[in-house]
């Protein structure tokens, strides 16, 4: 059974034509292209496929992509503000090495976008907490800590 | 994967209707964090799905002071364990929400499916369990109220009929001078299935226990009630020495099994060092 | 190059300097191409049908209903394809290999091995049609422990090898003389050690792509470290000459040691896509990544120490079992490795060592960080601090006494070189006032008695470079364009660990020129010269070298080159920073794209080098400070605070080196604490095959980790005396959690994963 969902994507309203059973994270990967965000479990446990739907954060994994219509869909290729700028989160992952193998950046980038949009200035606490759904195998997490910290006190400065 | 078939339902009656007509392996659709996974998995043959997330009036979350707080089963776990009424009032099912799975599957799964799921080892019941939570259901003949104690058979058993819904859940506004608290046992901070969870309500009036729940959830068939500990609790003043002889009580009251999280044995011996615990935190917030 | 060439010292511009990784700009922004992003026109999915039993002899197969399943394109068993026997562990240029696999044979060996294969227009309709293949099993007895799998008259899982279910014949390495030692003794410690089965859990699942062209050649997109054994292991059992089969990896998503094999689906993966004439993707699920991935081997270790009454070990005699699951893979090399690591460490003149590895029921045991050390270093570590009780010594004194230094016979058979681990021990040491550390309450929180605090110390060592087990060689090529940028070429894989960024910035400090004009061009057998793998903590060592080695010729031909444009002498000339000019005139200068470049009469530079290096070894070394909280109700140890100290020679890029200390610490964690892939004992079933139930740690788990890298001890072998760092971390932090545990509630444990239940159970002993 197929159906055609209509949504926006990173700003840009798309249709997809889907199986009524397959995941949001297949329909964003095979039908629209976008294979930014990854597929580590497929079972909600790994945090790899986190997009942001209508504002929170969700396993793409976990969600059918029926369920999406009319919703706004944000995922890792719409972080960019512009084509030659980086998202100071992306900046600060790349200088404090906060992406090894980059299976999970997605995933973590984007929940890491969410904590900062919502708490500013997130302690470490804040942080750890904001990361419990996402696993990375590489860093032991010391490096995106760092990263995260470094993006916020950046996108503080900019601000004021 | 395998495939199935979905089908949006607009009220409950076409969602009921479907449940029952659409034959065997058609399962209620909601949040979707455990189906799926369940489907993905191969652990459940499922050939329909119906999504009951289209039915207007199942998202509404409403408090009164003689009520208490009513949510719908569309409420995700995320949605509520951020709201202040919830933080404020019932902190033991914030606990119990904020613990369950991630941030990412809170914001999916509802508290409504956390429960209809019947696990052992839900991190919602055993909260809702102690405050005396009511279960609304839907069927097409008649509607019906269950306390939330007498909604559960066994594991992944519930008394739901085929094609009743459940439709919210109602739990009570704590009392003056009470004190809540939910305890999850796993062996990482977040990203778990609980090994043992205990949740206490408890009441004190001029320094005594007027009244005490304790549920014990992943040590049995279903999340279990202490009669015996809080019997044993009820009326004193909750001293060091009560406190342990009613947390030595649970675990005989616990009947656990042994798997790959942990052996039996332990898993009573958590009872009993979390029973404690959650007696001594809910006492302390109580004042 | 010679193991006694001085080290060259320099000022350096572009090495040791935590420049950004090229890589990295394409993962944050998901651009970055993985295999399983790629997709072809026309391309089919395939799915294995894993056996539910761990031992069995097929009787039938039927696949009739599954090739009617509409969709479904082709389904292999081992009736249809070629019957190879082949090494799964792709090395066979080295000795540490057995030849015991097919592609699918009628004989199951462990539980979730795949007896058939399914291409169909969907993963979906594949995995439904793997449902309709009927098979018909006589079960087999099964073993699923080394110790039943090697009593006489146990079930054989191989007709192939040594016999009894041995995987290789036994290692055994005779140092001195262990008799006389025991004899000198003034002690003698006994005991034995086991660990468990730690599982990689890389976070891209196994994936490859197969696509056949007209020409009959093979393209296949794989999650690779080793792209070029893959090429020559499916050239051979597919018959095919190298040049029909191309192998390409762009990035990949971890690999850790595990993804050195070739796999299973790797070869059906390869037919069903020849058999269906279309391409064919194939993917793990979570949870195939457990039952038909690798993990780490479980070991039994036996381990008598005799002791002097001053510290001396005078005797070390040791024995280890270790399980390979139900095929050799990485066995063999795992059990070298590890036997032979156990000549070092702490110094003994008189040693016994015997290793053995054993085949069971159980899913496949392959390379895994740490190959086999993690295993034989717990146990030494750990009695290492016993001794220290013994002898009412701090335990960093007994070490810092015993730890081996420049001149001692490293596992591989060369005088270590330099002092790393005694300067990585007292560094910590110092810097940790470990002293006044040891003498603080155990019981800080008066509120809490039952939170006990710990500390404890893990010492490693680790080689880069999988010598003497292979012979390994390093190859680069490095390309100077005629603007002035530079090409390498390398077959060393990305498997996330910035390898390629540390490559280019040794091209570009030897060559001269900036980092930023230094493109890497890798992941393609067709093009880049054959290479051996990302592995043993060895590419920066090796092919570093080999990259130092070609940048060097092609600086010299650069030169002459612009020399002749000049009008000087090549060797008057001198290069930095992309800017050729001459030593005794700076005045005189042009750039490097400008002596490249064309002119009148003169076309533009083809200037082309290669490096070629084979090295024996380096050693690096590490000493990890740990403090821990036991709950002595829960029993739950959480890690607070890790202090690693490093020796790893030269410091290319010291934040992705960090990163590699930072990562195997969180994984060492686990080992240690909580990860454990469980087979049931009684059916060969995986228990916890999913991310849930095998417990990684994860952000709110972790400590704080403060990383301290000395350039202690930099080897000759290595580009400027770089060494290895990638498996170090992960063998050092075990023994210092069980260290710790030991110091916060007095309890020893011989084995990993030490659970809550290990803790509770032990206190209650130690009470009763």
């Amino acid at each position: 059974m197929k159906r055609i969902v209509e949504l926006t994507i990173n700003g840009e309203p798309r249709d997809m034509t889907v199986e009524t059973c397959c995941s949001l994270l297949d329909a964003l990967r095979d039908d629209v292209g976008l294979t930014g965000t990854k597929k580590g479990c497929d079972v909600g446990d790994c945090g790899a496929c986190t997009v942001i739907v209508d504002g929170q954060p969700v396993n793409a994994c976990l969600m059918l992509a029926v369920e999406a219509e009319g919703c706004t869909v944000e995922t890792v290729e719409g972080l960019q503000p512009g084509v030659d700028t980086l998202h100071p989160l992306q900046d600060a992952f790349m200088r404090h090495g906060a992406s090894q193998c980059g299976f999970c950046t997605p995933g973590i980038l984007m929940m890491a976008k969410k904590l900062l949009d919502d708490n500013p200035r997130p302690t470490d606490e804040d942080i750890r907490f904001g990361l419990s759904g996402n696993i990375c195998r590489c860093t032991g997490y010391t490096k995106i800590f760092d990263a995260i910290k470094s993006a916020a006190l950046e996108m503080e400065a900019a601000r004021s | 994967m395998r495939r199935f078939d979905y089908h949006g339902a607009e009220t409950l009656e076409q969602a009921s209707r479907l449940l029952t007509d659409l034959g065997d392996d058609t399962f209620l659709f909601n949040g979707g964090t455990d189906l799926l996974v369940e489907i993905r998995e191969r652990l459940r043959r499922v050939r329909n799905v119906v999504d009951i997330k289209g039915i207007p009036g199942l998202s509404d979350i409403t408090y009164d002071e003689t009520r208490g707080l009513t949510f719908g089963a569309l409420v995700t776990v995320g949605r509520l364990e951020r709201l202040a009424l919830v933080r404020e009032r019932y902190p033991n099912l914030r606990d119990a929400l904020a613990s369950l799975g991630s941030i990412q599957v809170r914001n999916r799964a509802t508290v409504v499916g956390n429960v209809c799921r019947a696990s052992p080892s839900a991190d919602t019941i055993p909260p809702l369990i102690a405050d005396g939570a009511f279960i609304h259901i839907y069927s097409r003949t008649n509607m019906r109220v269950v306390p939330l104690a007498e909604f559960f058979t066994g594991p992944g058993k519930t008394v739901l009929a085929k094609g009743e819904i459940v439709t919210g859940i109602t739990v009570p506004p704590a009392g003056d001078n009470s004190g809540k608290a939910y305890i999850k046992h796993g062996r990482r901070k977040a990203m778990e299935l609980s090994t043992v969870g205990v949740a206490v309500s408890l009441s004190m009036d001029d320094g005594v226990c007027s009244d005490i729940r304790i549920a014990l959830g992943a040590v049995g068939a279903t999340v279990l009630r202490a009669p015996a500990a809080e019997a044993i609790l009820r009326g004193t003043r909750l001293d060091a020495a009560t406190v342990k002889s009613a947390a030595d009580k649970a675990m005989e009251e616990c009947t656990p099994i042994s798997n790959v999280r942990a052996s039996a044995d332990y898993r009573r011996d958590m009872v009993g060092v979390l029973t404690g615990r959650a007696i001594t935190q809910a006492l302390e917030a109580s004042a | 190059m010679n193991i006694n060439t001085p080290i060259e010292e320099r000022e350096f511009k572009i090495v040791g300097k935590s420049v950004k990784r090229d890589d990295v700009l394409e993962k944050v922004t998901g651009e970055a191409e993985y295999t399983g992003d790629v997709k072809l026109a026309g391309m089919l999915h395939g799915k294995i049908k894993r056996a539910a039993i761990a031992h069995a002899r097929i009787k039938s197969i039927d696949v009739s209903k599954a090739l009617a399943y509409p969709g479904v394109k082709a389904v292999l068993t081992h009736e249809n394809v070629p019957r190879v026997l082949h090494y799964g562990s792709p090395h066979p240029r080295s000795a540490s290999c057995t030849k015991d696999q097919y592609i699918l044979d009628d004989k199951v060996r462990f539980w979730g091995e795949g007896v058939a294969a399914v291409a169909a227009i969907s993963e979906e309709i594949a995995d439904e049609a793997l449902d309709l293949i009927e098979v018909e099993y006589e079960a087999l007895p099964a073993v699923f422990e080394p110790e039943d799998a090697a009593l006489p008259g146990a079930p054989l899982i191989h007709d192939v090898g040594p016999g009894g279910n041995l995987v290789l014949d036994p290692v055994r390495v005779n140092r001195g003389d262990v008799e006389a030692g025991f004899a000198q003794a003034d002690f003698i410690l006994e005991g034995t050690f086991s660990g468990g089965r730690p599982h990689p859990a890389y976070m891209e699942p196994n994936v490859c792509i197969a696509d056949w062209d007209g020409s009959n050649k093979l393209t296949f997109w794989t999650s690779t470290q080793t792209s070029f054994m893959v090429r020559g292991i499916l050239a051979e059992v597919l018959g095919l000459p190298l040049t029909k089969v191309r192998v390409l990896v762009d990035h990949m998503g971890g690999g850790f040691g595990a993804k050195q094999d070739c796999f299973q689906h790797e070869f059906l993966c390869a037919l069903l896509a020849k058999e269906t004439r279309r391409p064919v993707k194939m993917e793990f699920t979570r949870h195939e990544t457990f039952v038909a991935g690798r993990a780490r081997h479980p070991c039994k270790v036996w381990l008598k120490q005799g002791f002097k009454n001053d510290g001396t070990l005078v005797a070390r005699d040791m024995k280890l079992v270790y399980d390979s699951g139900a095929y050799g893979s990485h066995g063999p090399g795992v059990t070298i490795v590890g036997t032979t690591a156990a000549t070092s460490l702490y110094r003994c003149e008189n040693v016994r060592l015997e290793g053995r590895c054993v085949y069971t029921n159980t899913p496949i045991n392959g390379a895994f960080r740490g190959y086999g050390v993690v295993q034989s270093y717990y146990a030494l570590d750990i009695q290492m601090d016993e001794a220290a009780e013994r002898l009412g010594m701090d335990p960093a004194d007994l070490k810092l006494k015993n730890v081996v230094r420049a001149g001692d016979i490293a596992p591989s058979g060369h005088p270590i070189v330099g002092h790393g681990l005694e300067i990585c021990l007292q560094h910590g040491i110092d810097v940790l006032d470990w002293k006044s550390l040891r003498n603080r309450d155990r019981t800080p929180d008066p509120k809490r008695p039952h939170i006990r605090k710990g500390w404890g110390i893990g010492c490693e060592m680790h080689g880069s470079s999988a010598y003497p087990g292979i012979k390994e060689q390093g190859n680069a090529t490095v390309k100077v364009n005629e603007d002035g940028t530079v090409t390498l070429l390398t077959g060393a894989a990305g498997l996330g660990t910035g390898a390629h960024t540390a490559l280019a910035q040794i091209v570009a400090e030897e060559l001269g020129v900036r980092f930023e004009d230094v493109g890497v061009i890798h992941g393609d057998t067709d093009v880049v010269p054959w290479d051996i793998g990302a592995f043993a903590s060895h590419t920066t060592y090796l092919v570093g070298t080999a990259a130092k080695m070609a940048a060097t010729k092609v600086r010299a031909s650069v030169l002459e080159r612009a020399a002749m444009k000049l009008q000087v002498k090549a060797d008057e000339l001198d290069l930095s920073e992309g800017k050729i000019f001459v030593t005794a005139e700076p005045g005189r200068f042009m750039s490097v794209a400008e002596a490249m470049g064309p002119s009148r009469g003169i076309p533009a530079a083809n200037i082309v080098a290669n490096g070629t290096y084979e090295p024996t070894k380096s050693y690096s070394f590490a000493a990890h400070f740990t403090e821990v909280h036991v709950d002595t109700e829960t029993g739950i140890v959480e890690v607070k605070r890790v202090v690693p100290v490093h020796d790893i020679g030269r410091v290319i890029h010291p934040i992705a080196a960090q990163g590699q200390i930072e990562g195997g610490i969180q994984q060492g964690i686990g080992h240690t604490l909580t990860e454990d892939y469980v087979i049931d004992k009684k059916t060969g079933r995986s228990l916890n095959a999913g991310l849930v139930d095998y417990k990684m740690p994860l952000s709110m788990d972790m400590p704080d980790i403060e990383t301290i890298i000395l350039e202690a001890a930099p080897d000759p072998g290595g580009p400027w005396g770089a060494k290895g760092v990638g498996e170090d971390p992960i063998i050092a932090i075990g023994p210092s959690i069980a260290n710790a545990i030991y110091d916060a509630i007095g309890v020893r444990f011989h084995h990993y994963p030490i659970t809550p239940e290990d803790i509770l159970k032990a206190l209650r002993e130690k009470g009763a």
